[in-house]
């Protein structure tokens, strides 16, 4: 599904190159300890996750690198 | 659109893929004239010049089904090596093509803009927030050249071309008109996203000048 980003985490990805038109592939890291990687970023503000990581919180966002 | 022969598809399965499912060829015609395309499952050969969207809208089986033979149409097939496919949507303005490495445009060389050179941006969203309040693009944004651009008439077709991951129909057209010698970096999109790329791909690495980026202009969807 795909969630919508806080504005701080916003902010840090449009600072960073995209992937791809109007994308970028990232790693994050969420509160609760676990990983994912190498998701999709739209328009650096809606982020698509499996359903069971809607509700958590996102500790951090890194640009993935292969 | 060619249904390939049993002959061809032999000779397409002695060769490599150039991605999952496809291989990049070069078709040796009857009258010995040379074109270039993509061959799908060793079976269906499309052209270069022929637009790919059909793929996106019928079934692959009915497109093999209607597709017309190839029996007597090409006299060989070679699968090209992705390092040397030539672009040949991507012409200097005298016509000639622009040999250009196959490859994304992050590993493609470091390169200025020329004076005049205009791009284009498809995107599935009228905000779009690369394209910054001053009429700049931030940095590391892509594009693609205006030359290529030409190939998408629908928002879907860009999705297809420059294998964009959102399948909502990048239908919000900018147009980018950076100052001269603006860096950039040139590459062909590869297919990833279960989509076949081999658009033309621009990175603005370090952005663009504010009052360069205009629109959107909106094109169909499909």
């Amino acid at each position: 599904m795909r969630i919508r980003l806080e504005p701080r985490w916003t902010k840090r990805l449009l600072e960073l190159p995209e992937s791809g038109m109007g994308y970028q592939r990232v790693d994050i890291r969420l509160i609760d300890g676990r990983e994912l990687k190498d998701v999709v970023v739209f328009n650096a503000e809606e982020i698509e996750v499996p359903d069971e990581f809607a509700r958590t919180q996102i500790k951090d966002v890194r640009l993935h690198t292969a | 659109m060619l249904r390939l022969t049993d002959s061809n598809t032999r000779a397409l399965l002695a060769q490599p893929e150039s991605g999952m499912g496809y291989q990049v060829v070069e078709a040796t015609l009857s009258d010995n004239k040379t074109k270039r395309g993509v061959a799908y499952n060793a079976e269906l050969l499309l052209f270069e010049e022929e637009p790919r969207r059909i793929m996106l809208s019928t079934p692959y089986l009915r497109l093999l089904e209607s597709a017309r033979s190839a029996a007597g149409e090409i006299k060989s097939l070679r699968v090209i090596s992705r390092a040397t496919v030539t672009t040949l949507s991507a012409r200097e303005p005298s016509g000639s093509a622009v040999h250009k490495k196959a490859g994304p445009a992050k590993d493609g060389p470091k390169e200025k803009t020329k004076a005049d050179e205009v791009f284009k941006r498809f995107s599935a969203y009228p905000n779009d927030r690369r394209v910054a309040s001053d009429g700049s693009l931030l940095s590391g944004t892509y594009a693609t050249t205006e030359e290529d651009a030409r190939n998408v008439k629908t928002g879907k077709d860009a999705v297809a071309r420059y294998a964009l991951p959102d399948l909502a129909p990048a239908s919000n057209v900018f147009t980018v008109r950076p100052n001269k010698d603006t860096d950039i970096q040139r590459g062909i999109v590869e297919p990833a996203f279960g989509q076949p790329g081999g658009g033309v791909e621009v990175i603005f690495t370090n952005g663009t000048q504010p009052k360069t980026v205009t629109g959107p202009m909106k094109i169909p969807d499909e």
